[in-house]
């Protein structure tokens, strides 16, 4: 039974209902408090965008646990895909909330839970994106790997994770300043 | 305001026309709408270039979001980030076109002066083999160690340092392309560029051009001004998609149904290869060798891939690698240890241009069955060639990501995750949505460029291709470009 809804689920949560994300968006966007330093700060997010995308940037940069890595408040990832999605296309802009919305309320179901994303445990989080990231449906797959883009430019962009790769930067002068 | 001409597009393409419709004294103007910036503009930070110098701040996609599509904006079009490789259209290619397609005056005899003088204007030469990186030489040493076919390839470059960042605009202005050469060249013999300008609409009225409308705006896209044209003629050279884009929501005649149809776009995807020396293919020049050991021109052939190699900046190579958290972090970690590799479809699949909601192009493509076994192959080939150059590990980013130890294991290889968005797909090339010819029920322009219906709307840019070309395609189309702007010039002259 469970497996035969998941699989129902899985189906539902494909092409057909990444568009009503902005509806659930509409519907389910109360209960969310954004930290005292981000209040009136942000460009374009709301505090459930914001607090999803804090949530996924926590778990896709998360470093291993022998390694010493800047964290996402050291670089500031998700103030920077705040001021970075303020300069995209409207369509675009809008196809990421929905997508943000989709991941926040449904993708718990993939592992069977009803906790949003941003309120599950880290490791039930790996699990969500992890099936995200292998889900039968193309457009979540896409949609998924565009949210990893972003997420991934806004922590490499920072000088300060360039020694983690042994990354020399820019080779001129005036960009090397950093951003 | 009453021009000759109108080019829309400052690209290779656009350029080209730009500067010979100038040369014949015509009062020519270019719209571009991107941005016009320069060498002392760029910062070779992918965070800050990437969103100012590619079309949807490096975001576009096909629809099902399945192909990351790169492509130019601003003024010089996609040569300004490209990598420079300099092919002509093969023989074989043009032969093809001539014979099945049935285009005029595009064999490989006729084309040629057109490629003498397109290398000439952009100093293309072959890549000295010093200038050879490690990636590349990885490349060279795993291609020979299999006695496969390939070599050095040409580029259009002088004074280059080696840095490395080509794909975020040359700093030390070493790129011999539209921006630095052709477009000051026009500029030199009286056009005029328009930047930040976005045409919007053609003026006709089903036979012949009246003129072409644009939006001013600044460098948010906010629109500061509406701009009105009187030409007879407009020359598209804004891509494969933009011109597609342009001439359906102008409403243009399209009887054959032709128009937008047959996108190409040479999709590719990388393997990388970790080796027990640094490698650090960030640096130098990006990409120098080529395999074309599995790639045949020949329609149907399953030889479909052109393979060449694919370093990328830290935040291009972390979208690739699978996965996230830990696991990502640990293979991040090894950036200087690995040779990346890309097989690039030679692909017959055929995609569509259509206009959105919002009126911004988009994109509907979908590999078929033999692309999909094409880029398999592609893949394997790129594998072989990492192990036989002494790679430790070769990882396939596919969904789930395939990972061996030893070329023995490819032969247990399953490439089923080669489907829409099972494996990072990124496509640079879009060609074919406005196809050539003399037959205007298999074509939309004639062989001079020119529309079947529309007197007056040239086509001058990667859009005229009946086919993809398995190769960098820039030289043919700064070259059919060259071709076809004689054409355009009589006609304005006839007006
Ligand atoms: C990362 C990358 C690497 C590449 N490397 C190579 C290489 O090594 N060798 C090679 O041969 N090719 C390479 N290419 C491809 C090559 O650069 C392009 O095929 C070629 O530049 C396309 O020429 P075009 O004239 O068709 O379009 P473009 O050069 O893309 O120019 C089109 C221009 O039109 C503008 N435009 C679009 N719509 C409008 C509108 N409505 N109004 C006004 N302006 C508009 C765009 O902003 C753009 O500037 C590469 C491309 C990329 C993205
Ligand atoms: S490698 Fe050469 S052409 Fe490319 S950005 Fe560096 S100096 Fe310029």
């Amino acid at each position: 039974m469970v497996s035969f809804s998941r699989r129902r689920l899985a189906q539902m949560l494909g092409a057909s209902l990444l568009p009503i994300g902005g509806v659930i968006a509409v519907v389910r966007s109360t209960g969310y408090e954004l930290p005292l330093v981000r209040r009136g700060r942000l460009v374009v997010l709301s505090a459930s965008e914001f607090s999803v995308l804090d949530a996924v940037a926590r778990r896709m940069c998360a470093a291993p646990a022998e390694l010493v890595a800047p964290s996402v408040d050291d670089v500031d990832v998700v103030g920077f895909i705040d001021r970075f999605v303020a300069t995209m296309n409207e369509t675009i802009r809008t196809d990421l909330f929905r997508f943000l919305s989709v991941l926040e309320q449904l993708c718990p179901l993939l592992i069977g839970s009803v906790t949003r994303f941003s309120k599950l445990d880290p490791q039930s989080q790996d699990s969500v994106l992890a099936k995200l990231e292998a889900h039968d449906d193309g457009l979540l797959r896409g949609a998924f790997s565009g949210l990893k883009a972003l997420i991934f430019m806004g922590y490499y962009r920072d000088p300060l994770t360039w020694p983690l790769l042994r990354y020399d930067g820019p080779t001129i002068a005036r960009a090397a300043g950093g951003p | 305001m009453a021009v000759d001409a109108v080019v829309v597009g400052t690209g290779a393409g656009g350029s080209i026309a730009l500067r010979e419709l100038a040369r014949a004294g015509l009062n020519v103007v270019a719209l571009e709408e991107g941005d016009y910036l320069t060498s002392a503009d760029f910062t070779q930070r992918e965070d800050e270039m990437i969103p100012r110098l590619f079309q949807d701040q490096g975001g576009r996609t096909t629809d099902d979001l399945a192909i990351r599509i790169l492509q130019g904006r601003g003024v010089g079009g996609s040569t300004v980030h490209n990598t420079n490789l300099c092919k002509r259209v093969p023989d074989e290619i043009l032969d093809l076109w001539s014979t099945k397609y049935r285009v005029s005056g595009v064999t490989p005899a006729e084309m040629r002066p057109h490629f003498e003088r397109i290398e000439s204007d952009l100093s293309v030469s072959l890549i000295p083999t010093e200038a050879r990186n490690r990636n590349n030489d990885i490349l060279r040493l795993g291609v020979e160690a299999l006695g496969w076919r390939g070599g050095q390839l040409k580029h259009n470059r002088v004074g280059c340092r080696g840095s490395g960042f080509c794909e975020l605009g040359c700093v030390y202005n070493a790129k011999q392309n539209a921006l630095k050469i052709v477009l000051p060249q026009a500029e030199e013999a009286g056009a005029k560029i328009c930047a930040l300008v976005r045409a919007t609409k053609i003026v006709h009225d089903g036979c012949e051009v009246k003129g072409l409308v644009a939006e001013a705006t600044d460098d948010e896209g906010r629109v500061t001004a509406t701009l009105t044209f009187r030409t007879r003629v407009v020359v598209l050279a804004a891509s494969a998609i933009g011109s597609a884009a342009l001439a359906q929501k102008s409403f243009v005649p399209d009887p054959s149904h032709l128009l937008g149809k047959g996108l190409r776009i040479h999709p590719g995807a990388v393997v990388a290869g970790w080796f027990v020396d640094d490698v650090v293919g960030d640096k130098g020049i990006p990409q120098s060798y080529e395999c074309t050991e599995h790639l045949s021109f020949e329609e149907g052939s399953d030889k479909r891939a052109w393979i060449t190699t694919a370093f990328a900046h830290p935040i291009g190579t972390a979208c690739v690698l699978p996965g996230f958290g830990a696991a990502h972090m640990r293979a991040m970690r090894e950036y200087r240890k690995y040779a990346v590799l890309t097989a690039m479809l030679h692909d017959e699949s055929s995609g569509e241009v259509y206009v959105g909601r919002d009126g911004r192009p988009k994109m509907r493509y979908e590999m078929n069955a033999a692309d999909r076994k094409g880029l398999a192959k592609g893949l394997h080939a790129c594998a072989e060639i990492l192990f036989a150059a002494g790679a430790r590990e070769v990882v396939i980013p596919g969904i789930p990501p395939v990972r061996l130890r030893s070329a023995k294991e490819l032969s247990s290889v399953d490439y089923s995750f080669v489907r829409p968005a099972g494996l990072p797909l990124t496509a640079v090339h879009p060609m074919g949505t406005m196809r050539m010819g003399d037959d205007r029920r298999t074509s939309v322009v004639t062989s001079e460029g020119e529309h079947h219906h529309l007197r007056g709307l040239f086509v001058a840019d990667g859009s005229l291709f009946p086919t993809s070309l398995g190769g960098p395609p820039q030289i043919g189309i700064y070259s059919f470009s060259h071709h076809i702007a004689p054409h355009a010039v009589a006609r304005a002259r006839r007006v």
